[in-house]
């Protein structure tokens, strides 16, 4: 039974550790400096930061809506928005461009307004959103459903009008599950490829972001592709741990225990 | 908690056994050759060969691949550059030049944007995509810009892709307005595209050159699919596809 466990930890672990075995700390720090790895770094950050405001922005209330309110097609509403999740993003890629490309279903409407997403910052911003939303809107619905509703009648029947028990009653009560959801968002967000490479292609300080250049780099130097993996492996690693201290700080009301709580 | 250890002990086991079937049966029956190749080899090489196992791409990234020790049999580059580096680095065998093509430019069909000629490319607010530097075909299409005084377009584009293949689907999606593309890459698709010719005097030497990987576990087999590609039904293809005789 151990040495299932070692072996399934040995094959999950060893391609992280292989990336930084291959070549020095000090020589994959020196590549970080890099102007084809600082664009892509800002580039990243920079698209992340507007698509998961958005995410956040348009998807709270959304899953709170679809977690407190009973209409009709509201399960296929909530499986419909988790679809993205299961997607390839491949799949996606073409979606988006079939969707928002010049000749796409929206493309003649965009073209009259004089705007075109494909090839540019936009559509990073497009397809990051697309692919990483339903991490946060699942998660966000499951938090909300956890709330109480004894509290928010509470609330109501104490004066409170909606907006005001919104704020200082269900989003603290909730406040654990959206940050997970929300890490769980950001970081798929920060590793999307496939959608991407289709739909916003790649172009250095434009549509390269981080994974975009490891591809890239891939081609041109390997030491450069270590350095950038090495780096998002950092990043990753303390995504997940700011999202257990998250999960696991105040143990008095848990609102979501497992990332992965079914939003029923 | 047990059970989830088991299902993933599981699922390793069961990889695991499912490479190792996939190396017996592969060392068993007469060789079918994983051949690295050009991107805009796409169409022509399984005309040649039907039973090679393809992985098209740019030859640069193909390069890199054999170079990390990835399996590949033989590989076929858009240059003679690559494959002589890794001759050079004891990887692959002397490089052979099987074939030649030439540049164009490919714009929308019927060219709604009034371009005109590759001059027109000037025209300012015109998205253009090219491929990256380091790819076979960017490297070419640095050269004929820079060779008709345009190299300032080569910051001007909007995309730089990673093989031919993409920059071509960028214009006849309409992402782009224009592309540099082997002229080989747009004859199957001249119903989508217009076509920008390009003059001679602009023209690189587009050569084409193929290899046997040293590492390879069939070889000979190898060399001999290298060796067929000068063969005369291999050229008659080539050539049907748009590929061009060998200069001499």
């Amino acid at each position: 039974m151990f040495a299932a466990a070692a072996i399934a930890l040995g094959f999950l672990l060893l391609p992280i550790v292989a990336i930084f075995a291959r070549v020095s700390p000090g020589k994959l720090v020196a590549q970080l400096s890099q102007p084809v790895v600082t664009d892509a770094l800002v580039l990243s950050l920079k698209t992340s930061a507007i698509a998961q405001a958005l995410v956040v922005l348009v998807g709270t209330p959304a899953a709170y809506v679809l977690a407190t309110r009973r209409f009709p097609g509201r399960s296929l509403a909530v499986v419909l928005v988790e679809l993205p999740l299961v997607l390839p993003p491949a799949v996606a890629g073409i979606g988006l461009i079939a969707a928002f490309g010049r000749l796409g279903l929206l493309g003649g409407t965009l073209d009259a307004l004089g705007v075109q997403v494909g090839l540019t910052q936009a559509a990073v911003v497009i397809a990051v959103a697309y692919v990483s939303s339903p991490f946060y809107v699942r998660q966000a619905v499951a938090a909300f459903e956890a709330v109480d509703p004894n509290l928010v009648a509470a609330s109501r029947t104490l004066g409170a009008g909606r907006a005001r028990t919104f704020f200082r009653v269900v989003l603290p009560l909730a406040r654990r599950g959206l940050a997970a959801g929300e890490a769980l968002s950001f970081a798929r967000g920060l590793g999307e490829f496939g959608a991407t490479i289709m739909f916003a292609s790649s172009l250095q300080g434009v549509t390269q972001t981080l994974p975009l250049a490891i591809y890239h780099e891939f081609a041109l130097d390997f030491t450069t592709a270590l350095a950038m993996s090495a780096l998002l492996v950092v990043v990753s690693g303390a995504l997940l741990v700011a999202l257990r201290i998250t999960l696991q700080w105040q143990p008095s009301k848990p609102t979501s225990r497992f990332l992965f709580a079914p939003s029923r | 908690m047990k059970l989830r250890v088991l299902a993933a002990a599981g699922a390793v086991g069961l990889a695991a056994v499912s490479v190792a079937l996939a190396g017996t049966s592969q060392a068993r029956k007469a060789p079918h050759l994983t051949v690295f190749a050009a991107a805009s080899l796409t169409n022509v090489l399984p005309q040649i060969d039907p039973h090679g196992r393809y992985s098209f791409g740019g030859s640069n990234m193909l390069a890199a691949q054999i170079e990390q020790g990835l399996p590949a049999d033989v590989f076929a580059s858009a240059n003679t550059s690559l494959p002589w580096q890794l001759h050079r680095k004891g990887l692959v065998t002397r490089p052979v030049v099987f074939t030649s093509n030439r540049l164009v430019a490919v714009i929308a069909h019927g060219d709604p944007k009034h371009i005109g000629s590759v001059q027109g490319l000037e025209k300012p607010g015109l998205r253009i995509v090219m491929a990256a530097a380091g790819v076979p075909v960017g490297d070419y299409t640095r050269k004929v810009l820079a060779r008709l005084g345009m190299s300032d377009l080569v910051g001007k584009a909007v995309s730089q892709e990673t093989d031919v293949r993409e920059v071509l689907a960028k214009v006849t999606l309409g992402e782009a307005d224009a592309g540099f593309v082997y002229a080989t890459d747009a004859k199957p698709v001249a119903g989508k595209v217009s076509l920008l010719g390009i003059q001679k005097s602009a023209q690189p030497q587009v050569l084409y050159a193929a290899a046997a990987v040293k590492a390879s576990t069939h070889l000979q087999a190898a060399k001999a699919w290298v060796n067929k590609l000068l063969s005369k039904p291999a050229q008659t293809k080539l050539r049907a596809a748009g590929f061009l005789r060998i200069p001499h």
